[in-house]
C-alpha cells in the first residue's frame, strides 16, 4: 500500500498539486505509518521516482523544478522532528559555591534542554540551599551539581546533607566535574548517585535515574 | 652587506623554501658568521626550527631577529606560532600577536592566532573580538569560524555550535575535492573545450562532465550528463554527478531525487552517498539519516578523512558525542593535517570536560593551517623586499 | 592467539579511575581484605623501591624566602606518612641558614632538625638537598653574595662548602637522613661547561665526604633533560655519585611529547627519560607529575600512575612526586582565572588531599607488597641505540632529530612488548640480542665496527636510513648498495614482498612526510617490501650468525616530526611488527606476550612465582589478553585477595583508562 502511495505522492509532486501531495501524506499517517516512518516509507520512494522520471525524460527540467519546490512543501509533514519532544522531566543544576567553572556545565545543561529535559540552570556560584530552594519550587527529583576543584567537590556533601535535612531523600543528586571523573570514591563521599562524566554519559544518567523515578512512583502508587 | 654574506642568505633561503632543513640550517649559520646582526637570517632560523617543532630553539632565534630589527614580522610570526606550540606562554604570545597585529594589520592569521592566544588564557571576550576582527578581513576565513563555534560551545552548547562547524565546513574547499577524488576524477584533466568534440561514448561522457564540474562549468556537466541518460536512465553514475550539479546549486531536492534514484540503481555508490548524505546533513531533523548515509559512505571510502568527518558531524547532531570523537580521531588518523577534523575532535573533547586535549587539537590546526598557508614566505619576501636594514 | 580458552584474572570492575580499586589493584580490594592473613600486618613500604614526595619550604608565592618550613611541617610528615610514602625531599635554604656572611641561624637550623625528628618519628626517611633552584624559595640567592655566581665563583664555593659541611656535619649520625643531595636541573642548568660542572659537583661531593663518609649522595639532575637544557653531558659526573635522578623537565617535555598526557607519546616519556640516563649508578624517577595549567585533576591523576608504574616497570630506583601541596598563586594573567586546578601538589592549597595523592598511596601500597628481594626483572636484551651524534651542537640537526627518533623507536619497541632499554653509542653491547638505530644521521667508525662484531655473533640489528651518504661498512653488514637519496616523500606506500619472513605485515598506502627515502640495490640481502613501484623498502640480510634489517625511510624521525599523536596507524604497526619480528627471533622477544599494543608488559621471574605488570597507556577501557610460553595455574593480585584459577597459557586482564594491574602468576 505504502508503495503505491509513494508513486501517488511523486505523482502529486508532478502534477505541481501540493494539496493532493498533503492527501496523500495524512493517509499514510492515519493507515498507522509513525511520523518518525514516514520519510523512509513514503518521502524517500517518490523522491526516487522523481529522480528516476528526469533521468528517463518523462519530466523535462522544468517540470522537475516545481516539482521539487512541490516536494519542498510537503516536506515538512514527512520530516523528523528536528527538536526532541519534552520528557516531562524536570532537572535542577548548577555549579557549586565558590565555583567559576562554566563550560563542562554549560554544555551538560544544553545537551539536556535539546533532548527535551527541562533544566533549571542556576548558574555558577550556587549554594546548597539554593538547590534545594529551586528543587522545592520544581518539584524537581534530580540534581546536577557540578564542581572542578577539589575543596568545591568536597562541598557538595553539603546539597546531600541539606537535602536529607529537609526531608528530600528522594532526590537524586548526579555530581560532574574533574574530580569526580578522577575519584568515584570521591562521589561517594559526598553522597552522589552517579558522576556524569561529560554530555553524553549525562543523557544516559539522566535517563536512567528518570526511569527509575517513575518505576518507583508506579511502585508507590 | 658583502657578496659573499648576500649569497650565503640567498642560498639559505632557497635551501629552506625547498625543505633542505640541515643544509638551509648550515647555510645560515655561516651567514651569521659573516654577519651576526642580520635579522632575516635569524627569522630564517626560527622558521626551520618551527619547521621542525624545535620550539626553544625558534624562540631564541626569533627573538633575536625581533631584537636586532624589532619591525622583523616574519620573526613575530615565528615567534608567535613557536609560544603557542611551546605551550604554557599564552601571555607572551599575546603580546607578540599584538605586535604583528600592529606590524601588518591587514594579516588575518594574526588576528585569529591572537584570538586563540586569548582563549587559551581564558580571555573569552577579546578572543571573540579578534575572529570577529579576522572575518571582518575575510569573510571567508575558516579557522576563525570554528574557533567561533567552538567558544559556542563553550557557551550555548553543541545546539548553537553545530551550525558554525557546518558553516566553516561550506567554506572549506576540501568537500569538493572529497566528491571528485570519491568519483576517481584525475585532477589535471581540463573540460573539454568544445563539447561536439566528445567521443560518444558514456566513460567518455562521464568523464567530460566531471572535467566540467571540477571547472565549475555545471550547465557543461548537465548537458553531458543528459547525454549519458539518453542512452540509459537507470546510470547511476551519471545521476550522481547531476546530484552533485544540482547540490553545487543548493537545489537540494533535485540532488536528493538524483541521488536516491542512483542509490536504487547502486546502493552504495559513494559519489551518490555522497550527494545525498550531505543534503541530509543540511536538513533539520534528518541527522539520523545523514548519519546512516554517512556510515555506509564510511564503509566504502573510509581512506578518506573528510567521510569520517561528514559523519563525526552527523552524529554530533544526535547527541552521539563519543561516537563523534572516534569518528573524528579517524579522520585524524587518517589526514593529520585535517582542520575541520581536528576541530570537531577538539568538541567532542570539550563535551566530555577534556579541555586539555581540546585545546590540544585546536593548536593542531593552527599548526597546520599556518603551515599549509606559507604564510611565512609572503611576510619574509615582503619584509626583504622593504628594503637593506639600516 | 590460540583456541585455549582465556579467562580474565579479574572482575570485571576492577581497575580504572571510575573503580576505587584503580590503579594498582587488579583484584577488588574488598576481595584482597577478605581474605589477606590477619596476623601479618601489611607492609608500609618498600626498602628497594621508595616512593617519596618533594617536600617544598614554600606554598604560596606571596610568602617571602625566609619563612623556610615556617609551616606546620610535622602536621605535612603524618599526612605524607599516612599516604604511605617513605621518602621526602628537604630542601636547604642557603640564605635562610646563613643569612650574613658565616652567621648561622641557630633557629632555622633546629627547624631542619625538627623536620628530620618528625620523618624519623614516622618511620620515613628524606633526602636533604642543597643548592636547589626554585622560584618561589629563593634557596640560593644570599644577600650577601653580591650577584656572584655560585657556581664558579671561587669565594661562594667556599661558603657553599661550609654550609654543605656545617648541616652534613650537624645531621650525620641523623638516622632519618636517606641521602645527602646536590642541586636540581634549574640550578645545573646554570653551567655552561662540563668542566665547571664537574668542578663544582666533585668540590661539594669531597665536602660531604670529609664529613660523612657512609651515607648515598644523589646527583640531583637528570642527566638527559640537562642535555636538552644546556648542552653539558653530565654522565660522567653523575655517574660518581651513588644515585642519579630522572626528571620530565617542561622544557623537556614541550620538546619531546608535547601533546595529551593520558595516551600516545607523553605517557612514555617518564619511562624514557628514565633510560635515558643509563643504568651506571641507580636511578630514582623524580619530579612525577604535571606541569600544564589545563589538565584536569581526573588527567593529572591518570598520568601520574602512568609515570609511577612505569618507574617500577622500567628499573628506577625509587620515585618522587613532584610536590606535596599545590602553590597558592597570585591572581594574575594568565592564571587568576585558573581554569582547572592543577597546581601540580598531590594536595590542593588548603592541604586537601586531591586524586592524584589517592593514587600516590594506593601506588606506594602495591609497591609495599612486592618483596623486590624475591624477584628479578627480567633483563632487557634489545635496546636502541642513542647516536653520539646527539650531543653535537647547531646547525647540526642531529642533537634535535635523535632523541625524538630513538623515542618513537622505544615506544614502537614497548608496543611489540620487548624488553628494551637504551644503550649509548660507544658502549658495550653485551648482554644484548637486538640493537635498534633509528633514523640516525651518522654513526662513529667504531661503531660499524661493533655493529659488525655484535651481528656476527647472532644478533640481530634493525638500522632506518637517516639521510645523507650512507656508511661504506652498510653495504656488506645489510647486503645492499646504497645507490642515493630519493629526498622527500609525502606518502610512505608498502608492498610485501615476502610475506610472513618478519613478521605479519600488510600492504598499505599512508599519509606520511618522508624527509628521504634511500635508493637500494641488493647486494645479497632479501627484499621484504618495497614501495608501490618496487623500491625496496624493508631489507633482511643473514650476516654472520645474525641478521640486519634495513629500513630505507627514517620512519622512526618521520613519525616523530610529523604528529606522534596521530602517526599512521599502519606505519605503526609495521615498525613494532619488524622490531618483534626480528627480536623475537633472536632471543630478545616478550616473555609474557600480549594482544594490545598500548599496554606495557613487565616481568620479574621468581622462584616459585613470576610477577607481571600491565600497564594502559591508553585513555579508554580495554582488556590485555596475557600469553605465557607455558601454562598458568593461577593469578593473584601482588597486594594479596583472591587466587583466580586460570589452567591456561593465556588470560585477560581488565585494565580501565590508564589502568595497571600487578599479578603474581604461579605456573602448572
Amino acid at each position: 500500500m505504502t508503495a503505491e502511495e509513494a508513486q501517488n505522492l511523486y505523482r502529486s509532486f508532478v502534477d505541481h498539486d501540493p494539496a493532493s501531495a498533503i492527501q496523500v501524506v495524512e493517509r499514510v499517517r492515519a493507515s498507522g505509518v509513525t511520523q518518525d516512518a514516514l520519510f523512509d516509507t513514503l518521502y524517500v520512494p517518490a523522491m526516487a521516482f522523481l529522480g528516476g522520471a528526469w533521468a528517463a525524460g518523462e519530466i523535462d527540467e522544468m517540470a522537475f523544478t516545481q516539482a521539487a519546490v512541490v516536494a519542498e512543501q510537503v516536506g515538512s509533514f514527512v520530516m523528523p522532528s528536528a527538536a526532541r519532544r519534552d520528557t516531562g522531566v524536570t532537572l535542577v543544576a548548577g555549579t557549586m559555591h565558590r565555583d567559576h567553572h562554566a563550560i563542562g556545565r554549560t554544555i551538560v545543561v544544553a545537551t539536556l534542554k535539546e533532548a527535551g529535559y527541562r533544566v533549571n540552570d542556576l548558574g555558577d556560584d550556587v549554594r546548597p540551599s539554593d538547590f534545594l530552594e529551586r528543587i522545592e519550587q520544581t518539584g524537581a527529583r534530580i540534581v546536577l551539581v557540578f564542581a572542578e576543584m577539589m575543596a568545591t567537590a568536597r562541598a557538595v556533601v553539603r546539597v546531600r546533607e541539606m537535602l536529607l535535612a529537609n526531608g528530600r531523600d528522594d532526590v537524586v543528586v548526579l555530581v560532574g566535574g574533574g574530580p569526580f571523573v578522577a575519584d568515584a570514591a570521591l562521589a561517594r563521599d559526598v553522597g552522589a548517585n552517579g558522576v556524569i562524566g561529560g554530555a553524553e554519559s549525562a543523557l544516559k544518567l539522566v535517563a536512567r535515574a528518570a526511569r527509575d523515578l517513575a518505576a518507583s512512583a508506579e511502585d508507590g502508587s | 652587506m658583502t657578496a659573499a654574506a648576500s649569497m650565503t642568505i640567498a642560498t639559505a633561503e632557497d635551501l629552506a623554501r625547498r625543505g633542505v632543513v640541515g643544509a638551509a640550517v648550515a647555510a645560515c649559520h655561516e651567514a651569521l658568521a659573516i654577519d651576526d646582526r642580520d635579522a632575516r637570517v635569524h627569522a630564517l632560523i626560527a622558521h626551520l626550527m618551527l619547521e621542525g617543532d624545535f620550539y626553544d630553539e625558534a624562540i631564541a632565534a626569533a627573538t633575536r631577529a625581533i631584537e636586532t630589527d624589532p619591525d622583523c614580522s616574519p620573526a613575530y610570526l615565528a615567534l608567535g606560532l613557536a609560544y603557542d606550540r611551546r605551550g604554557g606562554m599564552w601571555d607572551q604570545s599575546v603580546l607578540v600577536w599584538h605586535e604583528l597585529a600592529e606590524v601588518e594589520p591587514d594579516l588575518v592569521t594574526a588576528h585569529v592566532q591572537l584570538g586563540e592566544a586569548f582563549a587559551a588564557a581564558a580571555f573569552e571576550e577579546e578572543a571573540l573580538e579578534s575572529w570577529q576582527r579576522a572575518l571582518e578581513l575575510d569573510p571567508t576565513e575558516a579557522r576563525a569560524t570554528y574557533n567561533l563555534a567552538i567558544a559556542s560551545l563553550k557557551r550555548e552548547g553543541m545546539a548553537l555550535a553545530l551550525p558554525l562547524f557546518r558553516k566553516a565546513g561550506e567554506l572549506d574547499p576540501s568537500q569538493d575535492e572529497l566528491f571528485f577524488a570519491l568519483a576517481g576524477a584525475a585532477e589535471d584533466v581540463p573540460p573539454p573545450a568544445d563539447p561536439a568534440e566528445v567521443g560518444p561514448t558514456r566513460e567518455v561522457r562521464c568523464a567530460a562532465a566531471l572535467a566540467s564540474l571540477r571547472a565549475e562549468d555545471l550547465f557543461g556537466a548537465a548537458d553531458f550528463v543528459r547525454l549519458v541518460l539518453d542512452e540509459d536512465a537507470d546510470d547511476a553514475e551519471a545521476l550522481a554527478l547531476a546530484a552533485y550539479a544540482y547540490l553545487k546549486q543548493q537545489a537540494y531536492n533535485e540532488a536528493m531525487a538524483c541521488s536516491l534514484k542512483a542509490l536504487s540503481v547502486a546502493p552504495t555508490l559513494p559519489t551518490a552517498l555522497y550527494s545525498l548524505g550531505v543534503v541530509y546533513a543540511r536538513r533539520p531533523g534528518l541527522d539520523r539519516h545523514a548519519a546512516r548515509v554517512f556510515i555506509t559512505l564510511a564503509r566504502q571510502a573510509g581512506a578518506h578523512a573528510l567521510v569520517h568527518v561528514l559523519l563525526a558531524e552527523s552524529l554530533l547532531g544526535l547527541q552521539r558525542y563519543e561516537q563523534a570523537g572516534k569518528a573524528y580521531r579517524s579522520a585524524v588518523r587518517l589526514d593529520p593535517a585535517c582542520v575541520r577534523a581536528r576541530f570537531g575532535l577538539a568538541a567532542a573533547h570539550l563535551t566530555a570536560g577534556r579541555h586539555a586535549e581540546a585545546q590540544w587539537e585546536i593548536s593542531r590546526a593552527a599548526y597546520y593551517d599556518t603551515k599549509r598557508q606559507g604564510l611565512f614566505w609572503r611576510l619574509y619576501d615582503a619584509y626583504a623586499a622593504g628594503g637593506e636594514r639600516p | 592467539m590460540s583456541d585455549e580458552r582465556t579467562p580474565s584474572a579479574v572482575p570485571a570492575d576492577a581497575s580504572g579511575p571510575a573503580s576505587p580499586d584503580v590503579g594498582g589493584a587488579a583484584i577488588s580490594a574488598s576481595e584482597a581484605q577478605a581474605t589477606a592473613p590477619a596476623a601479618s600486618p601489611a607492609p608500609r613500604s618498600n626498602p628497594r623501591f621508595p616512593v617519596g614526595v618533594d617536600y617544598h619550604p614554600i606554598d604560596a608565592e606571596r610568602a617571602s624566602a625566609v619563612e623556610w618550613y615556617e609551616a606546620d611541617t610535622a602536621a605535612d610528615v603524618a599526612a605524607i606518612s599516612r599516604t604511605h610514602l617513605s621518602l621526602v625531599r628537604l630542601f636547604v635554604s642557603w640564605p635562610a641558614l646563613e643569612p650574613q656572611v658565616g652567621q648561622y641561624d641557630h633557629d632555622a637550623e633546629d627547624r631542619l632538625a625538627d623536620l628530620l625528628e618528625a620523618v624519623r618519628a614516622r618511620q620515613m626517611k628524606a633526602i636533604v638537598c642543597f643548592f636547589a633552584d626554585d622560584r618561589l624559595a629563593e634557596m640560593n640567592d644570599v644577600p650577601w653574595g653580591r650577584k656572584r655566581d655560585l657556581r664558579t665563583d671561587d669565594y661562594l664555593l667556599q661558603r657553599e662548602i661550609a654550609l654543605v659541611q656545617r648541616i652534613v656535619n650537624r645531621f650525620r649520625t641523623e638516622s632519618a637522613v636517606w641521602a645527602w643531595e646536590l642541586g636540581n636541573e634549574a640550578f645545573f642548568a646554570g653551567f655552561t661547561r662540563e668542566e665547571d660542572l664537574e668542578a663544582w659537583a666533585q668540590a661539594m661531593r669531597e665536602a660531604i665526604r670529609e664529613v660523612d663518609t657512609a651515607r648515598a649522595i644523589v646527583f640531583g639532575a637528570g642527566v638527559e633533560t640537562l642535555v636538552r637544557e644546556c648542552g653539558v653531558d653530565a654522565r660522567g659526573v653523575r655517574d660518581g655519585f651513588e644515585y642519579g635522578v630522572s626528571r620530565v623537565t617542561a622544557p623537556y617535555r614541550a620538546y619531546a611529547a608535547e601533546g595529551p598526557l593520558t595516551y600516545g607519546p607523553a605517557t612514555y616519556l617518564d619511562s624514557f627519560v628514565l633510560r635515558a640516563g643509563g643504568t651506571a649508578v641507580p636511578t630514582i624517577a623524580d619530579g612525577i607529575g604535571v606541569h600544564a595549567l589545563d589538565v584536569s585533576v581526573a588527567e593529572e591523576a591518570a598520568y601520574t600512575r602512568v609515570a609511577l608504574y612505569s618507574a617500577l616497570m622500567n628499573g628506577a630506583a625509587g620515585a618522587v612526586l613532584r610536590r606535596w601541596r599545590d602553590v597558592e598563586t597570585e591572581r594574575r594573567e594568565p592564571y587568576f582565572r585558573d581554569p582547572y586546578e592543577v597546581l601540580v601538589g598531590l594536595n590542593d592549597t588548603a592541604g586537601q588531599p586531591k586524586p592524584v595523592r589517592t593514587e600516590a598511596a594506593r601506588f606506594a601500597r602495591t609497591v609495599a607488597h612486592f618483596d623486590l628481594r624475591r624477584y628479578e626483572r627480567v633483563p632487557e636484551r634489545a635496546a636502541v641505540l642513542v647516536p653520539a651524534e646527539r650531543y653535537e651542537p647547531l646547525p647540526s640537526l642531529a642533537g634535535l632529530y635523535d632523541p625524538r627518533s630513538c623515542l618513537q623507536a622505544y615506544i614502537a619497541a614497548k608496543e611489540a612488548h620487548l624488553p628494551v632499554d637504551l644503550v649509548r653509542e660507544g658502549e658495550d653491547l653485551d648482554g644484548l640480542m637486538t640493537v635498534i638505530v633509528p633514523s640516525a644521521g651518522t654513526l662513529l667508525a667504531a661503531t660499524w665496527s661493533a655493529l659488525a662484531a655484535f651481528v656476527r655473533s647472532g644478533g640481530s640489528l634493525v638500522l632506518s636510513y637517516g639521510g645523507g651518504d650512507a656508511d661504506p661498512a652498510v653495504r656488506e653488514l645489510f647486503g645492499v648498495e646504497f645507490l642515493g637519496d630519493q629526498g622527500v616523500r609525502r606518502t610512505l606506500a608498502c608492498r610485501v614482498a615476502q610475506p610472513g619472513l618478519v613478521g605479519d605485515l600488510a600492504a598499505f598506502d599512508a599519509q606520511l612526510d618522508l624527509p628521504h627515502y634511500a635508493a637500494l640495490g641488493s647486494s645479497g640481502a632479501t627484499v621484504v617490501a618495497t614501495d608501490a613501484t618496487g623500491s625496496p623498502l624493508l631489507t633482511v640480510h643473514q650476516y654472520g650468525q645474525g641478521r640486519t634489517v634495513f629500513l630505507a625511510a627514517p620512519l622512526e624521525r618521520a613519525i616523530a616530526q610529523s604528529d606522534p599523536w596521530a602517526a599512521p596507524d599502519a606505519v605503526r604497526h609495521m615498525l613494532r611488527t619488524i622490531y618483534g619480528a626480528i627480536a623475537s627471533a633472536a632471543g630478545a622477544g616478550p616473555v609474557i606476550d600480549c594482544d594490545q599494543p598500548q599496554v606495557e608488559v613487565a616481568v620479574w621471574n621468581g622462584e616459585t612465582a613470576d610477577v607481571v605488570m600491565a600497564l594502559s597507556h591508553a585513555a579508554e577501557d580495554l582488556t590485555a589478553t596475557l600469553t605465557a610460553d607455558r601454562v598458568v595455574a593461577s593469578v593473584t593480585d601482588i597486594t594479596g585477595g583472591a587466587v583466580v584459577d586460570v589452567g591456561a597459557k593465556a588470560f585477560g586482564v581488565p585494565l580501565g583508562p590508564n589502568g595497571a594491574a600487578a599479578l603474581r602468576i604461579v605456573y602448572r
